[in-house]
């Protein structure tokens, strides 16, 4: 169970590995890209039961006792619900971001963030 | 109060977003292009409404929640009111309000105008939504539909600076609210609830256990950083200088009056009424007089009027932190009170540069002289807010600066005091040279048929700084507004009573 | 009225005494002219410069240059600290490392 929280450690360390150090703003949003997976992976295992089920209720489980028999054997919704907004929300932010990359290029003719420096001081 | 308040505030901007589009293009097909800025005004002034709607029932001391779909806490989404989110979302309702009025003559030279207005009523929402939320996971939602449009905002007008500024703006900003997910994450994990009030109750518990168990500094840490990113606070406010001087001025305007504001009341919520820290007032102490210098020296070099404005609203971000930082009530207080003079001139600085460069194409002060003969209006609305944010009376900055420095001094840190007051001087020195650049002495031969501003942009500079002045001469009334919101700072208990007791 | 400590600050007295001492500057400005009616010549108005002829553009003072005695008082922070605003996106995301680490240090001492 911990390898995943290990490897989602590891995309998170690598994401911001990307960012500090690579000198092409494409490369440094797919780091921004792995650093939320690695969240994503992180928080998803945090719901994880052993042996658990998908938490979907069907019909059988509505009857009495059989609820709380469904709830003590199903995996954590919630988390589910959060990652699926994340997803969400960091498709958006990569595509504001790569279109933003396009018209970088066509304004400086290169993408690498040490010559793109005309606003400073 | 009207009913559904807390709701319906966040849902009408929301809503006003989404069909601005329809209602273009429905008065374009009928000639009418305008109806789609009265479209946008109105949505704005009906939010403000509501919003000042619930300022009695708060003012009186009960908080007002609000469960969304029946659903009670720690089990379903809940807004919270108290008076620290009224304070806030009373400032962010005006200044979009006024906002909206500026930017229908400013922006009318560009095109593409029904997805700015699109824009700007969800930078709106995701204000709005930051500020009422009782949810932690509610407010990360919101957080990231606020920067995310914000992020668009700046690149608007697609020149070489503002993709630069927009691409540097959005991806330090991504870091920061990716930091804060992680935050969530972990809180998750230890506690199982996403409720603030709920969380609170908890993490006094898991606080009261000895050791401290590792993670909830690095919690509070991740917390601190990604809104200190939103806010500028010092090693992480590289962002701001650019972005303010690329984007279209009213933009900027919206930048500093309403998502500093938001990320201060967020920063405030989660580390004082969260984690109930206020151990790390000190911290704040620290990095707050940091931020006030370098903001202040970086300033007093720059070239570009807008990058001077931008490094002036880091200063004054110090001065907020310092504030807030002692802990004691009168530095809360006077923090919260800066908070709210901050948003009223700064935009009202923000505009006048707006003005400016409406008239004349370029903020650049080495290009501009003389034009106090040719725009008196602006150059004295100008001189009003840059003696305002200077702390000279008797105008509303003095009011809130002498606060945070007797609550310096009654804390036992002459030291910080003495900085501040330092810092408030070279604020003038700045803006006196900024004023001398532009509105006095000789003016070159291009800029003789220079004219006034047009009158909708003169409007809310003029209502600003009509605020100004009176709460500098009654600043009663300002402290009798931050009060309850200082109060509520200070009462993490009732919060969590109300809160977990309406369920 | 505010009150704090030992003084007091009344701001409508003090805007009061402020408009009242502006308006007695003003009386005086109004007395003087009646003895010396200001009235330049062209020559009086412009700038000297030296004999040659002015143009308004260039008489305009340069902005970065415009505080020098105040950047000399502060060396080391214009040495150091403003070099590294260089505008590289890269050392910016350096920076927020760099205060990551601070605050956590910060706010693990304060939270023992």
């Amino acid at each position: 169970m911990s390898l995943n929280y290990i490897i989602a450690m590891l995309l998170f360390t690598l994401g911001i590995y990307c960012l500090l150090i690579k000198r092409n703003i494409v490369k440094m949003v797919i780091g921004l890209g792995v650093l939320t997976n690695g969240l994503h992976l992180f928080l998803i295992s945090l719901g994880y039961r052993e042996g658990g089920i998908a938490p979907i209720l069907a019909g059988k489980m509505l009857e009495n006792g059989a609820t709380a028999e469904f709830a003590a054997a199903a995996v954590d919704p919630i988390p589910q619900a959060l990652v699926l907004t994340s997803i969400v929300i960091n498709v958006c932010t990569m595509a504001l971001a790569l279109s933003l990359a396009i018209y970088i290029y066509r304004h400086y003719g290169t993408l690498n963030p040490f010559k793109i420096r005309r606003l400073r001081g | 109060m009207i009913a559904h308040a807390p709701i319906l505030a966040i849902v009408v901007p929301l809503f006003a977003g989404f069909l601005t589009p329809v209602v273009s293009i429905v008065a374009k097909r009928f000639g009418v292009e305008r109806a789609r800025d009265w479209f946008v005004m109105g949505a704005a002034i009906l939010m403000l409404l509501i919003v000042a709607s619930m300022a009695p029932a708060v003012w009186r001391g009960e908080v007002l929640v609000y469960k969304l779909g029946g659903w009670s806490p720690p089990w379903g989404i809940v807004l919270a009111v108290d008076g620290l989110n009224l304070l806030v979302a009373l400032i962010i309702a005006s200044v979009v309000s006024l906002i909206a009025i500026y930017s229908v003559v400013y922006m009318e030279r560009d095109s593409g105008l029904e997805k700015y207005y699109t824009l700007l009523m969800l930078v709106t929402a995701g204000c709005m939504g930051v500020t009422l939320t009782g949810d932690v996971f509610n407010l990360f939602v919101f957080f990231e539909i606020m920067s995310i449009s914000s992020y668009a905002l700046v690149a608007f007008r697609r020149n070489w600076d503002s993709v630069e500024a927009g691409i540097k703006y959005m991806i330090i900003g991504s870091l920061g609210t990716s930091f804060i997910l992680l935050s969530i994450t972990l809180m998750y994990g230890l506690v199982g609830s996403l409720n603030i009030a709920d969380l609170a109750g908890k993490i006094e518990a898991i606080k009261a256990t000895q050791p401290l168990p590792m993670i909830v500094p690095l919690m509070l840490t991740l917390f601190v950083v990604g809104f200190g990113i939103k806010i500028a606070m010092v090693p992480l406010h590289a962002w701001l200088p650019d972005a303010y001087q690329a984007a279209p001025s009213a933009v900027s305007a919206l930048l500093s009056g309403a998502t500093t504001t938001v990320g201060v009341y967020a920063m405030l919520r989660v580390s004082y009424m969260l984690f109930g820290a206020l151990a790390i007032g000190t911290m704040f102490i620290i990095l707050g007089l940091v931020t006030m210098v370098v903001g202040g020296l970086m300033a007093l070099t720059q070239r570009d009027l807008k990058r001077l404005l931008a490094y002036s609203s880091i200063s004054q971000m110090g001065y907020i932190l310092l504030g807030v930082g002692f802990g004691t009530a009168m530095g809360i207080q006077g923090g919260l009170f800066h908070l709210l003079n901050n948003a009223i001139y700064k935009v009202l600085l923000f505009m006048c540069a707006g003005a400016i460069v409406y008239r004349v194409g370029t903020s650049n002060l080495d290009e501009l002289g003389g034009l106090g003969k040719n725009m008196p209006i602006t150059a004295t609305l100008f001189i009003v807010g840059a003696l305002a944010i200077s702390g000279v009376p008797p105008f509303n900055g003095f009011a809130s600066k002498w606060t945070i420095y007797v609550a310096g001094m009654e804390a036992g840190q002459p030291i910080c005091t003495a900085i501040a007051v330092v810092m408030s001087a070279l604020t003038l020195a700045y803006f006196l040279k900024a004023i001398n650049s532009m509105f006095l002495g000789q003016q070159p031969e291009h800029l003789r048929e220079v004219r006034e501003a047009p009158l909708p942009m003169l409007f809310p500079m003029l209502v600003l700084a009509v605020f100004c002045v009176v709460l500098g001469i009654l600043p009663s009334l300002g402290m009798d507004l931050v009060r309850p919101a200082q109060g509520a700072v200070m009462n993490q208990l009732g919060y969590i009573g109300s809160v977990m007791g309406a369920g | 009225m505010m009150e704090f400590g030992p003084g007091f600050w009344g701001p409508i007295v003090a805007t009061a005494v402020m408009l009242f001492g502006v308006g007695i500057a003003y009386l005086l400005l109004l007395a003087s002219r009646k003895y010396i009616a200001p009235k330049p010549s062209s020559e009086k108005l412009k700038t000297y410069g030296c004999g040659e002829e002015v143009k308004s553009e260039e008489m305009h003072v340069d902005s970065e240059q415009f505080y020098s005695p105040i950047r000399r008082a502060f060396k080391p922070f214009y040495k150091y600290v403003q070099p590294e605003h260089s505008g590289v996106l890269s050392t910016y995301l350096l920076w927020v490392i760099a205060g990551l680490i601070i605050v956590l240090i910060a706010v693990m001492l304060a939270l023992r």
